[in-house]
């Protein structure tokens, strides 16, 4: 397996009126080719702000610490992908070699352009085709992702698709320029479960069809262990968590994960109490010393939560938690 | 295609029905004042000396066609003003239509010229001023947009005659230089007109302009914000083509919608601009009409018009809606 991209210590701060607020601090994962990874946490954790990184999407107002390197191995070789500026330069992350879908399918095609000429424009910019090989092209990708009289629906516009339809619509445009990673920010959020399952299914067939690499942005475990390889927890902007989907699940270290999977409901024990997380997630404005989750962490185990930060600590091959419960234990 | 003419025809069928409605409430208004013209005339003839009697008012009154009943009359008075016809007017005896002559155009020029001057400007800056996040340009417009909606179109009116008098020597009243006033047109009349005319265009565009700005500048901020043009961004679409194909497309749709009320706005402040300036334009008449002499007849005929120009201008950015935006044209189509 070869690396696909590689997020090294990245810290992100967004520069503001309240002064510099900290919205990712010092993460680091590696995508292998054709794996999929789920990224899991709240909201205010700062997945989706890091998903945007590989994309260098950020707002203009982002500081990226020194430290930050995300490496994209394309095709025609690795790509520093935060020291892109230019336009010209950063096409290979956006929409190139990198595609991303949002979560509410409606609000992501703009309103008053036609699906398909958002597709070909998207085409154009990323190949050499001709208008009308990229339109062939959009019309076959529709096609192929189950839109039904794909050639009508190239010329509507997003309101005048159903919901699961555009969802179909906004994969078949991440999907037509051939991407070697498909970011997914909480795609199914906005859908019927029912839609929904359809929705991850299609994924899943495309993912293996395409051998490309997802990043899938959910804070749904559910969905997770559906369609992930591999899981990343987040909380306040850091990595807690970071495991092979079932092991995770199954056998949850971090405080945060075994809540989170606590919190979810249990269809064989319906009289069961939900048991939420305590407590909320602080601002990103009073980011607790020490271990960031601390102030809601129902295992503190000593002075050392509240001052020093945990570093990661591994339990096996695959499996990284980091938290002060396990430092003795990886010792 | 035919859906979108069927449209036309009834966007334009109820506009005319909304001009017949403003009719009725005008011509109300206009029986509301007291007295009739055949009254006012006579009292007028006896100020000059002439004696009247009751008798000699019932002859004028059935001259003029006022012993009809109401209804009757209204009805006559839509069928003549929808040819453009208005009668005479109550107090100068003259023709209306002939009274208004180019005054009407001139002063509907005027308002439309103004209404240009302030989207020329106001669509590309506020564009601009949105997608930027230059702080000093943005601080720039912003005061000077308060400024145009702060001060009144009078003062400014005023300001800038006294300036000229002062430092120029010069009035700058009127529409026409008086060798001109009375000719018939001509290409040096209309380069006089040009002459004299950028004034009130200017003033009246002056506050125009800065509402418009901020219009096209908040709906800008809110289309730039929204997820699609994100979206578009992370698909590599950037730079000019992001900007006015994305966000600035879609805020095209609401800008033209605030066409017709900002005419209306420009045609509220027109009268007292016309006033400062000693223009003899529509506005002008108009408060000659309804504060000095009570001439009812012209007086409704000045409101009908300026009416039936925002009731046309109305129906022209629906159209241009339905031509804008597929949500709208697709709503007329089903």
């Amino acid at each position: 397996m070869t690396p696909l991209i590689e997020v090294e210590s990245l810290t992100l701060q967004f520069r503001t009126d309240e002064g510099l607020i900290t919205a990712v601090e010092d993460v680091s994962f590696t995508l292998m080719k054709g794996e999929v990874m789920g990224l899991v946490g709240e909201s205010g954790s700062g997945k989706s702000v890091t998903a945007k990184s590989l994309m260098h999407l950020n707002a203009r107002n982002a500081v990226y610490s020194p430290e930050s390197r995300i490496t994209l191995h394309a095709d025609t070789g690795p790509v520093d992908v935060l020291s892109l500026r230019t336009p010209r330069e950063l096409n290979v992350v956006r929409g190139g070699a990198i595609s991303m879908i949002f979560q509410e399918p409606m609000a992501s095609f703009a309103p008053a352009i036609t699906i398909g000429k958002q597709m070909v424009e998207q085409l154009l910019l990323h190949s050499d085709m001709s208008k009308g090989t990229a339109k062939s092209v959009s019309i076959e990708m529709l096609d192929r992702v189950g839109i039904s009289d794909a050639a009508r629906r190239f010329d509507q516009y997003a309101f005048e698709l159903s919901g699961g339809m555009r969802q179909r619509a906004m994969i078949a445009m991440a999907l037509s320029t051939n991407p070697s990673l498909l970011i997914a920010d909480e795609p199914t959020t906005a859908l019927d479960v029912t839609i929904q399952a359809q929705v991850i299914d299609l994924m899943k067939d495309l993912v293996s069809e395409f051998g490309m690499g997802i990043i899938f942005i959910t804070h749904d475990l559910g969905v997770v262990a559906q369609t992930a390889d591999r899981v990343n927890v987040m909380y306040l902007g850091r990595l807690v968590e970071e495991g092979p989907v079932r092991e995770v699940i199954r056998n949850p270290r971090h405080p945060y994960t075994q809540g989170l999977i606590a919190a979810l409901p249990k269809l064989e024990d319906l009289d069961a109490p939900l048991t939420p997380v305590p407590g909320d997630i602080p601002s990103p404005l009073e980011r607790p010393a020490g271990c960031v989750f601390n102030t809601r962490c129902s295992q503190v185990v000593g002075e050392e939560c509240m001052a020093l930060v945990p570093t990661n600590c591994r339990l096996d091959e695959t499996h990284s938690v980091a938290c002060h419960i396990y430092r003795e234990a990886a010792e | 295609m035919l859906n979108f003419a069927r449209f036309v025809v009834t966007r334009a069928l109820m506009a005319a029905m909304t001009l017949v409605i403003v009719s009725l409430v005008v011509f109300s208004l206009m029986e509301l004042v007291p007295g009739d013209c055949a009254e006012r005339y006579l009292a007028f003839k006896n100020t000059q000396g002439s004696g009247i009697s009751v008798a000699d008012i019932e002859l004028e009154r059935q001259r003029l066609g006022l012993d009809k009943p109401f209804l009757q009359r209204w009805a006559l008075w839509i069928v003549n003003a929808f040819q453009g016809e208005f009668g005479d007017s109550c107090i100068l005896r003259v023709n209306i239509a002939q009274l208004l002559g180019d005054k009407f155009w001139l002063s509907l020029s005027i308002c439309m010229a103004s209404l240009a001057l302030a989207y020329i400007i106001a669509i590309p800056v506020g564009i601009l001023a949105a997608s930027s996040q230059n702080a000093f340009l943005n601080n720039s417009l912003r005061i000077v947009s308060y400024l145009g909606l702060a001060m009144p179109n009078f003062l400014l009116a005023l300001m800038i005659m006294l300036f000229a008098t002062v430092y120029f020597g010069e009035t700058l009243t009127g529409l026409f230089s008086s060798e001109f006033r009375d000719a018939p047109w001509s290409f040096a009349k209309f380069l006089d007109l040009l002459k004299h005319a950028w004034l009130p265009i200017f003033i009246l565009g002056w506050s125009a302009t800065a509402f418009a700005l901020q219009t096209v500048r908040a709906l800008m901020f809110d289309e730039i914000g929204k997820l699609y043009v994100t979206a578009a961004a992370a698909r590599g679409v950037h730079g000019r083509k992001l900007l006015w194909g994305y966000p600035a497309r879609h805020a095209l749709g609401p800008i033209v919608n605030s066409l017709g009320f900002d005419l209306n706005r420009i045609f509220n402040e027109l009268p007292i601009v016309a006033l400062i300036l000693v223009m003899t334009d529509a506005g002008a008449l108009l408060i000659e009409a309804l504060a000095r002499s009570n001439d009812q007849q012209l007086a409704g005929a000045i409101i009908f018009l300026l009416t039936a120009s925002i009731v046309a201008l109305n129906f022209t950015t629906d159209v241009a809606l339905a031509v804008i935006d597929p949500r709208v044209r697709k709503s007329i189509i089903r």
